[in-house]
């Protein structure tokens, strides 16, 4: 072992390409055996050879890193386990803590809930409109469309969300102080405002009762009643709006999904709008009879796509919250807590559970919407 | 009539796109704007649009700093060696799923595209445990190492995808000629998909340098900090006061690599994303 971290790495880097290198034969000269005993032509065992030479990195990789891991953590999650101690088996005591102890854990739970419910629609659905502002085959499309991807880019960079943090501030954030701008000088925005602050606090004073078990919190929003003149959104300051900010984030990120709407918005055969202009269809209604139903597979893959990044939510939560503990548990993402659940005290064995809590969460979600999809996409009609 | 009403719309529409763009590009103005401000400016309560005089001290401030400039060779040498081999080794897998017949290739396949399934945290807890059991916490190793057995299943598809297009005589008459399999892959076949490569190393680029989870867990002291770590602490919440213009100079200096990456990538970037998007 050296001491400069770098040359370290560089020489474990290099005993790595080594162990792959060799596993690759490895790999090869047993697969061309077994083909040689199974009685296979010269040319197949050849090619048998080169296939699982060249396949070994993954395969290798995949038995290292995702079968064994998975394996192991299904057993700690059965444990006590906590580096550097062993771990003594104890049933299922830590999913038993989990589900009906752990405030955060479910806290999680419900805020990854309130982003699937709030915010992926309303990221979906300005994904889809941007994508269709785009199909109109505007000149300079290429331009818009790298402007509307590049947050995707920069997206979840900690520098990136920095920004955010400066921005979304309540008192003097640019975000804020052009609103406040905007309601002043044009008294119908000050009201819509006002009304979206409203909406946005007593579905948000909902959530947490529920997470927290009493509504004391919503009946105070709902009792201070329509919010006066000079409210503004309190972004990052209070639990009421945490969430909010971090579905601000997942709407300018929605690059993806946009570009998945717009190749869904190019396989629409022309004919069929061409047939509804001469009928005299609006556009507003070619779009729904239409664009909208041919689009619900996408719709449906972004669904699910955003339904597991929901879950997922890491960088936006640590750099917005980390360091504001009475805040930070209104924004747990399941991932999140995980990651201060398990490395706070090496809780291996608790951790491991909540692994394959999330893994069996995804699961089932995805299982649920590949059911459910029958009901509403629309695959006949390609 | 008719075109008059063509007209408006189609400057209603350039209205629209122009406004969403400004919309979503203003993040990163409002950074560099930020960074070339007096900290007076940048905590003002009133909108500063642009610094009335600019100034370059939050630079010189973050280029001064030592951990600022170690971070960002951290980084850099992350991302480059661990793209460098999960590059090579994706690029050699898809050749396998691409091109090679061999008994066992679609159940293989099939397991590889299902671990797309699987999310990467999930995995986390137990992998830390393994590079624990083996050393390597507090190093680069956890961070590097797993990326060189063709780690990431979606980039193998979209590599597989370009391979399995081109014909196969190809490799058959150089095959004839007497040339490796390895030869052919390498002087063969990977010239033939350079640009799905471009795109490949792109992704990658892009994950490895905004990665904050791994290096939050794995780097562990200060030394070996990479830029995400570094700049996200930064913003200090016990002052009152936080210096704006330099967190914001070290976040124009770390998204200065991705903007340039995209701005050589966006034509493969935004074509390839439908590819995996989709039929991933």
């Amino acid at each position: 072992m050296t001491d400069n971290p770098y040359l370290y790495t560089l020489l474990m880097a290099g005993v790595a390409v080594l162990f792959i290198i060799l596993s690759c034969f490895a790999l090869g000269y047993l697969a061309r055996g077994i083909a040689r005993l199974a009685g296979l032509s010269k040319v197949k065992q050849q090619n048998t050879f080169a296939g699982y030479f060249f396949a070994a990195p993954w395969i290798v990789g995949f038995l290292i890193f995702v079968v064994a891991p998975l394996l192991a953590s299904l057993y700690w999650s059965f444990t006590n386990y906590r580096i550097p101690n062993e771990p003594v088996w104890v049933g299922i005591q830590n999913y038993a803590r989990l589900i009906l102890e752990d405030k955060e854990f479910r806290g999680s739970l419900v805020n990854t809930l309130f982003l699937t419910v709030i915010g992926l629609p309303l990221q979906i659905g300005f994904a889809l409109f941007l994508a269709v502002l785009l199909n109109q085959k505007m000149r300079g499309e290429r331009v818009f469309r790298i402007a509307f991807y590049l947050p995707v880019i920069l997206g979840f960079n900690a520098a990136v969300l920095l920004c955010w943090r400066l921005m979304l501030n309540a008192s003097n954030g640019i975000i804020n102080q052009i609103i406040r701008a905007l309601s002043n000088g044009f008294p119908p925005f000050g009201y819509l405002n006002r009304a979206i602050i409203y909406i946005v606090e007593v579905v948000n004073a909902f959530f947490l009762g529920v997470n927290a078990g009493n509504f004391t919190m919503l009946n105070k929003v709902v009792d201070a009643g329509f919010p006066a003149a000079n409210r503004v959104p309190m972004w990052i300051q209070t639990a009421l709006w945490t969430k909010m900010s971090v579905i601000i984030l997942m709407v300018w990120i929605c690059g993806t999904m946009m570009l998945i709407f717009l190749a869904g918005l190019n396989n629409i055969p022309k004919e069929l709008h061409e047939a509804a202009e001469v009928d005299g269809a609006t556009p507003w209604k070619r779009f729904w009879k239409i664009s909208f139903p041919l689009l619900t597979p996408y719709i449906f893959y972004n669904l699910v796509v955003g339904m597991i990044a929901a879950l997922q939510i890491f960088e936006p939560i640590y750099v917005l919250y980390r360091d504001n503990a009475p805040l930070a548990p209104s924004a747990y993402s399941m991932v999140y807590n995980l990651w201060r659940s398990t490395f706070r005290f090496n809780e291996i064995g608790y951790g491991s559970a909540i692994s394959w809590l999330i893994l069996i969460i995804i699961m089932v979600v995805t299982i649920i919407q590949f059911r459910l999809q029958n009901r509403w996409v629309q695959y006949d009609l390609y | 009539m008719k075109t008059t009403l063509h007209i408006t719309g189609k400057v209603f529409l350039y209205v629209l796109l122009t406004a969403a763009s400004l919309l979503m590009a203003f993040p990163l103005f409002w950074m560099i704007s930020t960074s070339l401000k007096s900290l007076q400016e940048a905590n003002a309560p009133k909108i500063v649009w642009v610094p009335s005089q600019i100034l370059l001290d939050a630079y010189r401030n973050i280029l001064s700093d030592p951990d600022f400039l170690r971070s960002y060779f951290n980084s850099t040498f992350y991302a480059a060696l661990a793209l460098v081999g999960t590059l090579i080794s994706i690029a050699a897998v898809a050749y396998a799923f691409g091109r090679l017949e061999w008994p066992g290739r679609n159940l293989v396949f099939f397991l590889m595209l299902s671990t797309m399934m699987i999310p990467a945290q999930a995995l986390i807890v137990p992998q830390y445990v393994f590079f624990h059991r083996i050393g390597w916490i507090g190093s680069f190793n956890p961070l590097i190492i797993p990326g060189y057995f063709a780690g990431g299943a979606a980039m193998i598809f979209l590599l597989r995808q370009a391979m399995a297009q081109i014909p196969k005589e190809i490799d058959e008459s150089a095959f004839v000629d007497g040339a490796s399999y390895v030869q052919i892959w390498w002087y063969l076949v990977l010239p033939l998909v350079k640009a799905p490569l471009a795109t490949v190393a792109t992704f990658l680029f892009i994950g490895y340098w905004n990665n904050l989870l791994g290096p939050l867990i794995y780097t562990q002291s200060s030394d070996l900090y990479t830029l995400p770590v570094y700049v996200a602490q930064l913003y200090n919440i016990n002052s009152t006061t936080q210096p704006w213009p330099s967190i914001m100079a070290a976040a124009v200096l770390t998204t200065v690599p991705l903007i340039i990456v995209f701005f050589f990538a966006q034509r493969f970037i935004l074509e390839s994303v439908v590819i995996t998007g989709l039929k991933g």
